[in-house]
Order: structure tokens, then sequence, then C-alpha cells
């Protein structure tokens, strides 16, 4: 019995999700009729919220979509974007016209989105604003998954470490200087606990460095490969966690808290993938303002988050047209700004020239052209996650 | 033997009464009447070391050659028969007579305790709830255990008004016959004038608080 | 109760609490995927299952024992005595303050970096904060811990019913007079009274340790977390063999919380027994009576909603730093208020409906059925919020208003229930057979006589409902699809956060709602009897 209501869910996703991309014509109407469409209804844009910059400036972007194209946008302000996939996968599965219109997403959540055939699409490419991506950004393919066309680029992160002056003039530009500075700073170093997308994202950076062959990462995991390519990380690992904060048998929950307990001098240093993140903190009165940005000498992670519309979404003209305004060289302008947000923009200088403000100039933010190294392909993520677990998980 | 002296009661500000004594020898039941508010059963409660905050008192009171005014209930060893027996409801008849009675050793203990139960008519009964027994086997057993304690004294707080007519006589004479073999001298307040020993003293309140005044 | 001998209204009786509490069940039945072996082979093989069972067990024992241990010390020194009634006073305002924005206060207060470290800091010379595990320590035992001084002021709260029998208090003065010191008497004569009537709190407290999800993401263990959250987050898991992994967790919360109770019901034996036997020893001393033990529980709690105000207000604010550098209002003024307006919505909403159906239920209900309508209350939360989601899911009514309030009644009901139901049951009959006397009908007896005067505990029953409704975490998530940001879920949400202003404004609104609530119940109970001194 129990069996069969597994097998019956399983079916019916297997049955209905592959009709769903037939069902939706891709978006060919012209952009007139989508607009058309998109007034007056309402747009649920379900986006972490966890931060209060965030927040503020996409309550912004609502109010302004709702003046100039008639539009509600509601900011569903979620924990764990993979919450929102599971809802997705659940409503699909039972033919539901969907609670989310946007969402704020990319890496393993992407890939298990498309895979399951749960988005709506291509539409990204149509977008009037696409002209002003710069594509020499990253801004076709997420953790090496290509976007084709499923999801809209929206900003660029980058992992970008920080420190503050007043305690730490000399900062570790490598994992080897990252081992010797957590020697001579016992229990003032940590990172934030895999899964989370923070923490996950420092053992990729250190996986980078430290594995033989970098190149395999960029291709599909395999046990073998895995096995092969993590060793020097766990080694490195069970080096590093004894001389972390809690001697490595606690996380932080977050590179948030890590930013606060960077600032209260628990921590001696934290990271973030928003190259402007301390400049925001310092001027939010969150961060002491000695606090600076830094990179890896030989470059640091990074990659472009995205806007995803589901297969079943209610708004999917309306979740288009909000897109197409965050995509506007106004809207990201202003999201690079680090009085807004500081988010860097997927769009070429180009386009923003005449919106632009001198975003980089702020205290604290990053100043040193720090190399941008690539995503691992998507399915490291979740195969590096379950091994930390499994090896640090329950310490 | 008993005795108050100059005992003077007061609810916040209002005096009740003031420069009361008396004395109660050994076996002796004294009697307070009154009517309701005049302080009787608040000074029962302050015999007892039980006083209510809101109320003050002053005066002396010796028990034995002792002045236990001080002391708390615990230490005084003045016991109370209120109207409802109060039986612990966890505990069997036989396990409250226990509880009250001296330590010793525990085969002794309940043999007593059978005794006894034997003498005042509850043979039998030792292992009952005493949800289970009648108004008056309660009465009893409240009695046998306030006795058990073996104190000093007793105070008898209307133990008699909600019992049956039928059946306040005969326990009536029950309480007052086992007072007087124990030698204890009892305070009793009550409204009845039935309840009143034969011969025994009777102390107006009121009439006191009255004299008091004059 | 149960004078109403008309079949319609006691079916309508029947049917509403149906509404609320039967949906539940086949909402259950995907939670079945979690009984097959090869389920329990994974969530066995899962290292973190163990730990995170240890960390489980851990904290929800010492919770209830501890909380059971404080309710009962504090009671043993305050009654009977003054200072009892003015305890009893502050214990609505206490009981209204949220989990969760209890255990961020805690959290502000207790972190290695939190408000008291910074006291101490001068004086043992630290200029950053000791690597030390005030909080969220492996083994749960803060958070243990913590929910024990929130869970005693819940028992405190119930044993202030009992004692309020005269029974009690002149059992205590004749125990007493045998020679028994109020310690003795307490042993001896009114617990083995008490504790009985504590099981069902009791199992409250125990079925909230083990399925608690909000309070032990902000102050327990992360490595791994307390069964409740990794449960949680498995079931949210887009991976479907995860998904099945959550639905056993649940199943073992439950066995976990059964065989609890089952030990808990071992030690009441072994310790009734012991009553058994009194053996007539007097302790010496035993009057000794500490009237300040409520202070230290008072003052935590009073710290700890002061810590809240003032990071709230706090400008920058680093460690070692007693008091901010600067103040500012930017946190208040910058507030969104629509997860407010949410929670006022929702909490009026469950609690106004909830009230209706308590009433129809004592009015008409079968009251041999009440007892079941306790089980949401000492049932784990997890499953019974799944459940809900699936069967909301079913209805396609999953993300909307109604399923939210819908999916807090479950909680709403019961706590109401529990407060009505005595002074119901209390009500003096006599006034019920004046009114027939009078040829009123059952309705008008109701509305003119029984409700006016059973005012007070409605008023009371009407705050515990609001109070209830907004502190749900685990229904508004899972029944509002994420939909419905309340102050809840915000507070909650950014407790991962490192944003304290921010996060200390969401917490002083969880906090201050609930208490607004029973402020104005309080009021308008002694308005309407302003006149009637002997209308209690």
């Amino acid at each position: 019995m129990k069996k069969r209501i597994a097998s019956c869910l399983l079916a019916a996703l297997g049955l209905v999700l592959p009709g769903m991309l037939a069902a939706k014509p891709a978006a060919t109407a012209d952009w007139a009729a989508v607009s058309r469409e998109a007034r007056g209804q309402t747009v649920y844009f379900n986006a972490w919220g966890g931060s209060e910059a965030i927040n503020a400036y996409i309550a912004w972007a609502a109010a302004e979509a709702r003046k100039r194209y008639g539009l509600r946008v509601e900011h569903v302000k979620t924990g764990d974007t993979a919450d929102v996939v599971r809802r997705i996968q659940l409503e699909m599965s039972r033919k539901h016209d969907g609670s989310v219109d946007l969402l704020w997403v990319n890496g393993e959540n992407f890939k298990t989105l498309k895979d399951g055939g749960l988005l709506f699409g291509p539409w990204a490419e149509q977008l009037p604003s696409w002209r002003h991506v710069d594509l020499q950004k990253p801004v076709r393919v997420d953790f090496s998954e290509p976007t084709a066309g499923l999801e809209a680029p929206w900003g660029t992160a980058q992992l970008t470490f920080i420190a503050d002056r007043q305690r730490v003039s000399a900062p570790p530009r490598s994992a080897a200087e990252w081992l010797a500075f957590a020697r001579a700073n016992p229990g003032r170093l940590s990172y934030p606990r895999p899964p989370d997308f923070h923490g996950t994202t420092f053992l990729k950076q250190l996986l980078l460095e430290l594995t033989p062959d970098a190149a395999i990462l960029a291709r599909p995991v395999n046990e073998a490969a895995f096995a092969r390519a993590t060793a020097p990380l766990w080694a490195y690992l069970d080096q590093l966690h004894p001389l972390q904060w809690q001697q490595g048998r606690a996380f932080p929950p977050s590179a948030a808290e890590m930013h606060r307990m960077l600032a209260d001098g628990e921590l001696r240093l934290s990271l973030t993938f928003n190259p402007n993140e301390a400049a925001n903190l310092i001027a939010a009165g969150q961060l002491p303002a000695s606090s600076y940005s830094f990179g890896f000498r030989k470059g640091t992670i990074g990659n472009v988050h995205f806007l995803a519309i589901p297969g079943n979404a209610r708004a999917s003209a309306g979740a288009r047209v909000f897109a197409n305004f965050l995509l506007s060289p106004e809207a990201q302008a202003r999201k690079a700004d680090i009085a807004v947000w500081g988010d860097p923009s997927v769009l070429t200088a180009a386009a923003l020239a005449g919106h632009a403000k001198a975003a980089t100039a702020a205290p604290g933010a990053l100043r040193e052209a720090v190399p941008t190294l690539p995503e691992p392909h998507a399915s490291w993520v979740g195969a590096l996650e379950r091994e930390w677990l499994k090896r640090y998980g329950t310490r | 033997m008993l005795e108050l002296h100059n005992a003077a009661l007061r609810l916040g500000d209002a005096p009740l009464f003031s420069d009361l004594s008396f004395a109660v020898a050994a076996g002796e039941v004294l009697t307070l009447m009154g009517p309701s508010g005049c302080g009787k059963s608040s000074l029962l409660a302050w015999l007892l070391g039980a006083l209510p905050p809101a109320f003050s008192a002053t005066g002396e009171l010796w028990l034995g050659g002792q002045r236990v005014d001080g002391l708390p209930i615990e230490a005084r060893q003045i016991g109370i028969l209120f109207q409802d027996d109060l039986l612990f409801p966890h505990l069997s008849v036989l396990q409250n007579l226990l509880l009250a009675m001296p330590p010793g050793p525990a085969a002794q203990r309940r043999e007593r305790a059978g005794q006894l139960l034997a003498e005042v008519g509850l043979a039998g009964l030792a292992e009952r709830d005493p949800a289970t027994l009648s108004g008056g086997q309660r009465a009893r057993a409240g009695l046998l255990r306030a006795l058990l304690a073996e104190p000093r004294a007793l105070l008898l707080d209307e133990p008699f008004s909600k019992l049956d007519m039928a059946l306040r006589g005969p326990y009536r004479q029950f309480v007052f016959a086992q007072l007087a073999a124990r030698g204890i001298p009892a305070v009793l307040v009550t409204h009845d004038p039935g309840d009143v020993p034969p011969g025994g003293r009777v102390l107006q309140l009121a009439d006191y608080q009255e004299s008091a005044h004059v | 109760m149960g004078q109403c001998r008309q079949c319609l209204p006691g079916a309508l009786a029947i049917a509403g609490m149906a509404v609320v509490f039967l949906p539940v069940l086949p909402g259950l039945l995907p939670l079945a995927q979690g009984l097959e072996l090869a389920v329990w082979r994974g969530l066995l093989a899962d290292a973190q299952t163990l730990v995170a069972l240890r960390v489980t067990v851990i904290s929800s024992v010492v919770s209830t024992l501890l909380a059971l241990l404080l309710a009962l010390l504090l009671t043993m020194a305050l009654y009977p005595g003054p200072r009892w009634p003015a305890l009893q006073r502050r214990l609505p305002a206490l009981l209204a303050m949220p989990h969760a924005a209890f255990a961020i206060g805690a959290f502000f207060l207790l972190a290695p970096s939190g408000w008291l470290a910074r006291w101490l800091a001068p004086l043992a010379g630290w200029d950053v904060p000791p690597d030390w595990q005030t909080v969220r320590d492996p083994y749960g035992l803060s958070l243990g811990l913590l929910l024990a001084v929130k869970e005693a002021i819940f028992l405190l709260w119930m044993l202030a019913a009992v004692l309020q029998e005269g029974a009690l208090q002149r059992q205590m003065t004749l125990a007493r007079s045998l020679g028994y010191g109020r310690w003795q008497v307490w042993w001896l004569c009114l617990l083995p009274q008490v504790l009985p009537r504590l099981g069902w709190p009791l199992l409250a407290v125990l079925a909230y340790g083990v399925s608690v999800v909000d309070v032990a993401l902000i102050l327990g263990p992360g490595s791994p977390p307390s069964l409740a959250v990794l449960a949680w987050r498995w079931l949210a898991d887009p991976e479907l063999a995860l998904q099945a992994r959550g639905a056993a967790a649940s199943w073992l919360l439950l066995l976990v919380f059964l065989l609890l109770c089952g030990c808990g019901l071992l030690l009441w034996r072994l310790l009734r027994a012991a009553w058994r036997q009194p053996h007539g020893r007097r302790w010496a001393g035993a009057s000794w009576q500490p009237r300040w033990l409520a202070w230290p529980l008072l003052g935590f709690c009073y710290l700890l909603a002061l810590a809240l105000l003032l990071w709230s207000l706090a400008g920058p604010w680093f460690f070692p730093a007693a008091l901010p550098q600067s103040w500012t209002l930017a946190g208040w003024q910058q507030l969104d208020t629509a997860p407010l307006f949410t929670s006022l919505g929702l909490g009026l909403a469950s609690a106004g409906i909830g009230l209706a159906l308590v009433l129809l239920w004592l009015e008409c209900g079968p009251p041999a059925l009440s007892r079941w309508l306790y089980l949401p209350l000492i049932l784990p939360a997890l499953p019974l919020a799944a459940g809900q989601y699936h069967a909301l899911l079913m209805a396609g009514l999953a993300g909307s208003g109604f399923g939210v309030v819908w999916s807090h009644l479950l909680w709403v009901v019961p706590y109401m229930l529990l407060t009505l139901y005595k002074p119901y049951l209390e009500f003096d009959t006599r006034m019920i057979t004046l009114a027939r006397s009078l040829g009123l009908s059952h309705w008008q007896r109701c509305w003119r006589i029984k409700w006016p005067l059973l005012l007070r505990p409605i008023l009371a029953a009407l705050a515990i409902g609001f109070a209830v409704s907004i502190a749900q975490y685990l229904p508004t998530l899972f029944a509002g699809g994420g939909r419905f940001a309340t102050v809840t879920t915000e507070a909650v949400a950014l407790s991962s956060g490192g944003n304290r202003r921010v996060l200390a404004v969401q917490a002083m609104l969880q906090l201050v709602l609930p208490m607004l609530m029973f402020a104005l119940a309080t009021l308008l109970g002694q308005w309407a009897g302003r006149h009637r001194q002997g209308w209690r």
C-alpha cells in the first residue's frame, strides 16, 4: 500500500512533467502582447529574504513595476530555495496552479528544476533587456549546466573574504596560507556548515586549489573521479578543523552569522559571495569601519545567479515583465549601488554607463583584481555535501 | 495547660478584640462563640500559627510552660480539626494515620494504628480509600490522625457542623471523651450551643469585645 | 455542559471540530512511505540520525524534567504565601512571550558575544568573545535548559490553576500541625496530589521539546541539528528519497516521544510507591522558605526582553561594548509592517473562529470526546503540520489564508478549550436552573447569563488563542506555502542572518503582539466588571 502511494507519486511526476513543457508554447508571442497580458497580474516572487538590503531593493522594484506596468509583485521571503523547489515539484505532480511565479535560483536547484522539466520557457533571451547582457560573463551556463533560456541572469557573484584591519593585517591568500593562519590563530577561523550555500562554495574553492586535476570538476561527477579529486580536500580539512572555532565540532549556520562573529572578534575572517558585502555592512553599522575585502591570489569562484519561472506559474507574463525590468540598466545600476544592495551587474559596462555610480570606491569593498574561477559542474555540489556531512556532520 | 495572655487581633487597621486572656486546663474544652466576623476563627488561626497576612496579632501563647507564639506551625505541637476531615486522598486510612504517628519500628506503628482504629470502631477499614468511607467514619479517622501526632493542645474549628444530626451527638461525645482521656486542652469554635460540652466554659467573643470597650 | 438535548447544535459542534481535526488523518497517508523498511535502513545508516536523536532526547528530557523541577521548587517556596499571587499575576505576560522571541532574547543574552559576556568582559579581560559553547552546544543541553525555563512558566500557570483549590491550602496547614515542615508537607502530601494533575501539561512539554523546530534552529546545535529539524529539512528536500527519510524520521520522533512517555510513567510509579510508606520522621529545619526564588526566573525573562529592546535600538555595537556605541530608530523606521498585519489577521481570525468552535463544543459537544481534542498538544507537531500540508494540497487550498488559519486552529482550539474547560465545568449550575425557571431558552441562557458571567475566562481564552496563533512556525510555513510572512517566520528566518537590530525588532513585535492582547483582555474584563464586585 505504502509502496503504491510512493510509486503513484513518481508515476504522476513522470506523466505530467514532460507534458508540461509541450503544453506551454515557448515564449514566441511578441513583447507587446506579453505586456498586455501582464497588466493586473500578481507575481509571487520567491527570493531569499535574509538580507534587509536585498528585501528593500526588491520592495523598490515591486513598487516601480506597479507604477510602470500595473503589475503587483509580492516578495515571498524564503529561507532555503530547496523548499521552493520541493513545493513546485509537489504542486506540479498534482497538476496544481503554481504558488510561485518567479524564483531566484541557481546551481543545483536549477538543475533539479530543469531535469524535472518543471520550468517555463525558454524565455530569457526573448526579453527586450537581453541585448544589454554582457555575454562575456558566464550568463549561459549555471554551474556548468546550460541555461537554455530557461532562466535569466540577474547578478554576478564572486567568493570574497572579509577581515578587520585592526586584527588582521596580512590575510591568507591561498589554501595553504589559510591553514597556516589557522595555526597562528587557533579557534578563530570557521566556515558556514555545508550544505549552506557559502559553506559549500568554500569547500569548492579549496577543492579547486587542492585537487590534482581541476579539469574533471567541469564534468558530471562519478564515484571514481570524486574519490580521486577530493582526497586532498579531506586530508586538508582533517588538519584544519581541529584548529577552527569550537575545534571544528560546530560551524556557524550562515555567512551572515559569520559577519556578526567577525564584527565581535569571535572570528578573524568571514566570507561572502558579494564583493561589495563588506562595504554594505560597514554602511549599515554591522561591521567595524576598519573591515576590508580580499581574494585568493590564484582567484576565487565566481558565478551568476538567475531568475526562473516554474512551468505552472499563474502569472508567467507578469513574471517576464518583472524580470525584464530587473534586467534593465536602471534596475541593474541601482542594484550595484553600495547604498542599495551592491550586487554586481550582469550587463555590459556600456549599457550601465548612463546609470552607474562609483560603486567600487566604497570603503570595505573589494579593491583588488581577483581572477574568477569557474564553478564545478552542479552535480559535484550534492556529492561534496553528502561526503562532508558523512565525515564531519556528526562531530 | 494552654494559656493566652493579653491577645489582640487586628484586621488591617480595624481591631477585632484586644486584651483577651484565658487558660485551658488539661482535658478541658473551652468553647469560643460569637457572631461571624468577630475574629474567633482568626484567633484559632493565630493559635495554630497560620494567621493570614491581612491580620496582625499581639499577645503571648504559652503551652505547658513554654511560650510558643513565635514558633512556626510545625513546631507548636498544636493539632487542628476542620469542618472537613481533610484526610489525604492519595493515602489509605492507615497511611494517613502512619503519617501522623511519630517514627518508630514499622511493625509496631502499624500494630498501634490498627489497634486504635479498632478502638474507635473502624476495624477493617485500614486499607480503604478515605473517599469510600462514610462521613462519620471519616470524621473519626480525622480525629484519630490528629491525636496520633501527640499534640499538646487541639483546636476544633466547627468540626461537627458538617455532620448529620444523627452522627453529631455521638461524635461529639467521642471527641470529648478522647480529649479527656488523653488530658489534652482544647479550644472549640462553634455557632451551635449544642456543641458545648456539659459543664464546659463558654467565651462569647462579641461580649468580650463589648466589655473590652467599656 | 451538555444540557443541550437538541441534535442539531450537537451535530454542528462535532462537525466543527471534525473539520479542524479530521483532514489531518488522510494528510498523514503520504507519511506512510516512511514506514518502509528500506527507508528506515537509509535513515539509520545516515550518520546524522543517531547523533540528532541524542540531541533530541537530551534536550527534551532536560527541558521536561528541569521545567518540572523549576516550577515545583518555585511553587514550594512561594505557596502558600503572599508572593504566590504576585507571581501568578506576572505569569500571563511571560506565558504570552512566544518561544522564538524567547529563544532570540536568550541568544542575545547568553551567546559568547552576548550581553552577559560583555558585562563580564572587563572583569575577565576578554577583548574577543571566549571560544565557548554557551548556546548551540552539540549535545543540545543549552537548548534543553532554555526550553526548561520557558516551559517552567507554562507549568507554573497550570499549577496555579490546581492550587486555587482551598482544600490543598488547608491540607498544608493541617499537615504542618502534625509537625511537618513546609518542604516535607509538599513532598509527602501535596506533590502526590498535584503531580497527576500535571500529567497532561507535562506530556505537552515533552511533545514540544521533541518536535520543536524554531527554537532548535535558534539555540540548538547545527552539526547535526535535532531530529525534528533534520526531519523537517528532509521533508522539504527536493529529493524524493530524502522526503521519505523525513517521513520515517517523523515516525521516529513519535516513537521517541512514546518511549519517553513510558519512562516518565515508570518514574511516576516508582515515586508513588515511595509515598505509600509514611515513616513518620520529621525533617529538622525544613521550614526554610526562599521567597526570593522567583527573582532569578523573572529577572532572566525581563533581562532577555531588555536585551531585545536594546538591540532593536542599537547602532554599531561590537564586543566587548556593554552598551551600543550609538542609538538609532532605523530598525523601527524601516520596518516592513506586512508581516505584522499578517500575524494580526491570522491571530484574530483563528482566535475568533476557535472561540466559536470551543463554546459550541462546551455547550453541545459530547464531553466524552473532549479529551481527544487535546491530542495535538501532546503529539509532536512536525508530523501533524506535514499532514495538514498534504491535506491542503489535496483540497487545493495550500497557500491560502483559509488554509493557514485552519492549520493554526489545530493548536489554537485545544489551548482555548484547556483555558475554558474548567471555568465552564465549575460554573454554578444553579444559575442555569434559575434562568430556566425564568423561561429563558438555551441560547438566551448562554447569551444573557452564562457567557457574560464567564467573560473573563472567555477573554483569557481569546488572548491565549491569539498568542498560540502568533507563535506558530511550522504550520504557517507548511500550510502557507511560504507565502505568509508572519512576525514569527520573519524572526526565525532572520535569526540565521547577522543583523541583530532587524532581528531584535521582529522578536520585539513577536513579543508585543500577544502581550497587548493579554493586556486588552485584562482591561476589558476589569472594565466590564467595574460596577459588579461579586462578578469575578
